[in-house]
């Protein structure tokens, strides 16, 4: 059937019979050998890269090596018989390989950073797109978890659902070790309440959720960034969680350790947020750097001395004035207390007195904004300009560059990105949208829910030059998608 | 006058708590004093308890007893999982837990079946009323069929007998009581707290504001007259050897226990032998169908390993291990990273 289209380049090359000509039996088999080596012969890809990917394909098996290098063969030959290449504006070229990058996905670089963080407890329900990350985590125990014994650091316990796995979380934290688990967004919604919980009582968890296309079971195979106001707000009652946002494979594995101490530094619940695309593909990784610094464990007092030398000790008592108390561990003796979700006093005693609980819950609030300057600070790439901003998060960062060179292209203008790698946001997402005259939030879901955040916590005399760029349709970020409405917002915007 | 000390040489002050809250005359406070009690007499030591419970009014009770004990007073129906975290980051901890019946027969069934399973090493107090005491008198899934409430319809539902699901789980302890008998729970507690696995006491506990009229199956005066019970109960610690106690042969029946003391169950009416499941199940049958309360221990199993013996984790409790242990090497990295790199 003859193509007639006019951005192809038409080749008609008679397969079926080639291929049979070399082998009878195996013609069907072997013919998209044979294409590939139609393609390496236009496109001028080395043959030595070839051999040496059949050789690692089939692994020892000298016959079907032969026979693939065969139709690769007969395929080349065919174009340079038959096909003028001079004609054909494509080729390969070799690039620069840094012998230092492989390919790893975030789900695993989760999981390992998890294990550097000391993780002590690994608590999960399967759910796609996030069982490969416990997967992995469960993998490596064997190989860097275990003692000179051969007995283990880190427990694994499949949970009987959501509910359980959070609360295995929580009991971990209260209990003094590092807890975890990976879970998707209708996981995150079942946890919801349990989360309340230890915001409340104040105790350090870790929950990563790798979002899928919601709402409901959605597209469970699918990605998008719809999980952030629910993980940013989730449960019920005034709360905030830190919500960790890594864009490349280094920063999953950084943020799988640093979720640790910030949740126990913070004695909070913290989010590590992936998506379907960051967790399950395969993404460039130049290396995972050993943590710079020691474990920050927090105000945990574990002597009768360290109690003593705190004055007018209560484990819900800012004495420090940075809204994040001291506490000990059961098993220690130390001050024990009955923790609880319900309303207590500094010394952790059941309240229900307006001003214990007014007083306690704007302390709570007070932890939250002073982790603003410390959390992961967005990454900045400012033009001189300074004429638009871009603001975006997560598996964003794959696909910017290209949106970057698109606007450059179309537009003619150079663009300055803000990648936020954190909630609650940083004052440096003020200021550079302080610093732009018109700023535009790139996301993954419909709503534009980080777009709404800044909405909500920005002064009011910034709102009116931030907009939003959001789209899903549950694949990951076209670029093209982006720059259209890109312009579209910077039409409006001129009009 | 001298103070009584216990084995570990504290008064029973040490194991006592905050004043109650709940209506006078509740049985849940009397569970509370057994708890009390046993933890003295059995010398645990109060630091390395864990009270855990959920929501209700049985689960604000660890405020009223171990006051030198952390404790957890968690969401509803949850304390099986928040349980099961904190053993697995501090294994010395003895787990001392209370729950009701709406906690673990309804909101919480499935935590409850799943810690079950898993022979969590703790001791699990149902303090099983009927109702929801808490909410003020909705009927609970133990409510017995056809019951009927001081105000309100009749149950229409079969209830939910907790110890006959754990004895077909295979709880590894398994041990029915009411809260006015205060000698056989004092016994069955102190076993259940030498017990290692899950130990469940399912301890009828009327509640006298909402469930208290004469004939509601959990009501104080229908328990009392209506409670057969399977032995008579003797503990006898590690410390008080048993070797010169008279023992008349054929009456009694010893259970030897994790820590090495016994239950003593003194044969009374039929035989029950609390290794048979399917004579545990027979019992609580046959006391269902007679309108009866059976107690005492109905199952125990002391050879199934536990959640934590399952895990193969060090001695250390996991919260006590050093951080350069618990966080891998820098060698461990760059193997890893040199593997990934294709260069190992
Ligand atoms: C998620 C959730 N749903 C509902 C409630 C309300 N609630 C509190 S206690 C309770 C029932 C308590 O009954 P039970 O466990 O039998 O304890 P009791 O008060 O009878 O001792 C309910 C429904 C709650 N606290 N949390
Ligand atoms: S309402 Fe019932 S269960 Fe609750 S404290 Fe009163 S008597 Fe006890
Ligand atoms: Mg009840």
């Amino acid at each position: 059937m003859p193509v007639e289209r006019d951005d192809c380049i038409v080749i008609g090359v008679p397969m079926t019979k080639m291929a049979r000509g070399l082998n009878p039996k195996l013609g069907r088999m072997i013919a998209n050998m044979m294409y590939v080596g139609l393609l390496a012969e236009i496109l001028g890809l080395d043959q030595g890269k070839l051999t040496k990917a059949l050789a690692q394909q089939f692994k020892g098996k000298a016959r079907a090596i032969e026979l693939n290098l065969e139709a690769i063969n007969l395929g080349r030959a065919f174009i340079s018989e038959n096909v003028d290449i001079s004609d054909i504006p494509f080729r390969i070229e070799a690039r620069d390989v840094d012998d230092d990058v492989f390919l790893i996905e975030g789900n695993e670089a989760v999981a390992l950073g998890s294990h550097y963080g000391g993780v002590g407890l690994l608590s999960w329900y399967p759910i796609t797109p996030s069982s490969s990350l416990a997967e992995a985590l469960i993998a490596y125990i064997p190989e860097i978890r275990v003692d000179e014994n051969g007995d283990h650091l880190c427990a694994v316990i499949q949970a009987e659902d959501e509910l359980a796995a959070a609360g295995m979380v929580v009991g971990g934290g209260w209990a003094g070790s590092r807890a975890t688990t990976a879970t998707s967004g209708p996981g995150s919604s079942l946890m919801s309440e349990c989360i309340g919980l230890a915001y409340f009582a104040e105790i350090p968890s870790v929950i990563w959720d790798i979002n899928r296309t919601g709402p409901s079971t959605g597209l469970p195979t699918r990605t998008q960034q719809g999980d952030l106001t629910m993980l940013y707000e989730a449960s019920h009652g005034d709360t905030a969680h830190p919500v960790l946002i890594p864009g490349n494979m280094e920063e999953c594995f950084e943020f799988g350790w640093k979720a640790f101490d910030i949740a126990e530094r913070l004695q909070t619940l913290v989010f590590g947020f992936s998506d379907l695309d960051l967790g399950m593909n395969r993404w460039a990784c130049k290396g995972f750097e050993y943590p710079e610094t020691p474990m920050d464990r927090g105000k945990v007092l574990r002597t009768q001395a360290e109690l003593d030398a705190i004055e007018n000790y209560g484990r819900y008592r800012d004495v420090d004035g940075d809204g994040i108390p001291y506490r000990t561990l059961p098993g220690s003796g130390l001050d024990p207390i009955l923790y609880r979700g319900t309303g207590h006093d500094e010394d952790g005693i059941y309240s229900e007195k307006p001003e214990v609980y007014q007083a306690l819950m704007m302390r709570l609030k007070r932890k939250m904004d002073n982790c603003r300057t410390w959390l992961p600070q967005p990454v900045l790439r400012e033009e001189d300009e300074k004429e638009v901003g871009i603001i975006y998060f997560g598996s964003m960062e794959n696909s910017i560059q290209e949106i970057d060179d698109i606007l450059e292209d179309e537009i003619g203008r150079k663009v300055s990105q803000c990648r936020v790698r954190s909630l609650p946001l940083s004052p440096v997402v003020e200021q550079f949208i302080r610093d732009h005259e018109t700023v535009i939030v790139l996301e993954i879901n419909r709503d534009g829910q980080l777009y709404g955040i800044l909405r909500r916590e920005l002064p009011n005399d910034l709102i009116g030059r931030v907009h939003s760029a959001a789209y899903s349709d549950g694949l990951p970020p076209r670029a093209r998608h982006y720059s259209e409405l890109i312009k579209g917002v910077l039409k409006e915007v001129a009009e | 006058m001298s103070i009584k000390l216990n084995v570990i040489d504290l008064p029973k002050d040490d194991y006592t708590g905050g004043k109650s809250t709940l209506c006078p005359g509740c049985g849940h406070d009397q569970i509370s004093t057994v708890i009390i009690n046993s933890a003295w007499e059995n010398g645990l030591k109060p630091e390395k308890i864990a009270k855990m419970s959920g929501i209700g009014c049985s689960s604000k009770t660890p405020a009223y007893f171990l006051g030198k004990s952390h404790g957890f007073n968690t969401v509803h129906g949850r304390m099986p999982a928040v349980t099961t975290g904190a053993a697995m980051g501090n294994r010395d901890l003895t787990f001392l837990a209370v729950s009701g019946d709406g906690d673990s027969a309804s909101i919480g069934i499935g935590q409850f079946i799943h810690a079950v399973r898993r022979n969590l090493d703790m001791v699990y107090v149902l303090e099983n009323n009927g109702v929801y005491g808490l909410t003020k008198g909705q009927y609970s899934a133990t409510a017995v069929k056809g019951s009927k409430k001081k105000k309100g319809a009749v149950n229409k539902f079969q209830p939910i007998d907790l110890c006959k699901l754990a004895v077909n789980l295979g709880c590894t302890f398994v041990a029915r009581s009411f809260s006015g008998s205060k000698k056989q729970l004092t016994a069955l507690m102190k076993a259940a707290m030498s017990h290692k696995g899950f130990a469940l006491i399912d301890v009828i506990s009327p509640c006298v504001t909402f469930n208290n009229n004469d004939e509601s199956l959990r009501s104080y005066t229908y328990v009392k007259d209506n409670d057969v019970e399977l032995h008579a109960y003797d503990y006898i610690p590690t410390y008080s050897p048993i070797e010169g106690v008279e023992v008349p042969e054929g009456e009694f029946h010893d259970i030897t226990l994790f820590d090495g003391s016994t239950l003593r169950l003194e044969t009374i009416g039929s035989d029950h032998d609390p290794t048979d499941a399917v004579a545990a199940m027979a019992a609580l049958h046959n006391a269902e169908m007679e309108d009866k309360h059976v107690t005492g221990l109905l199952y125990f199993d002391p050879d199934t390993s536990t959640a934590i013996e399952d895990q193969c984790l060090v001695e250390t409790p996991l919260a006590e291990v050093s951080d350069d242990v618990m966080r891998p090497s820098a060698s461990s990295l760059e193997v890893l990273n040199a593997r990934f790199r294709g260069k190992d």
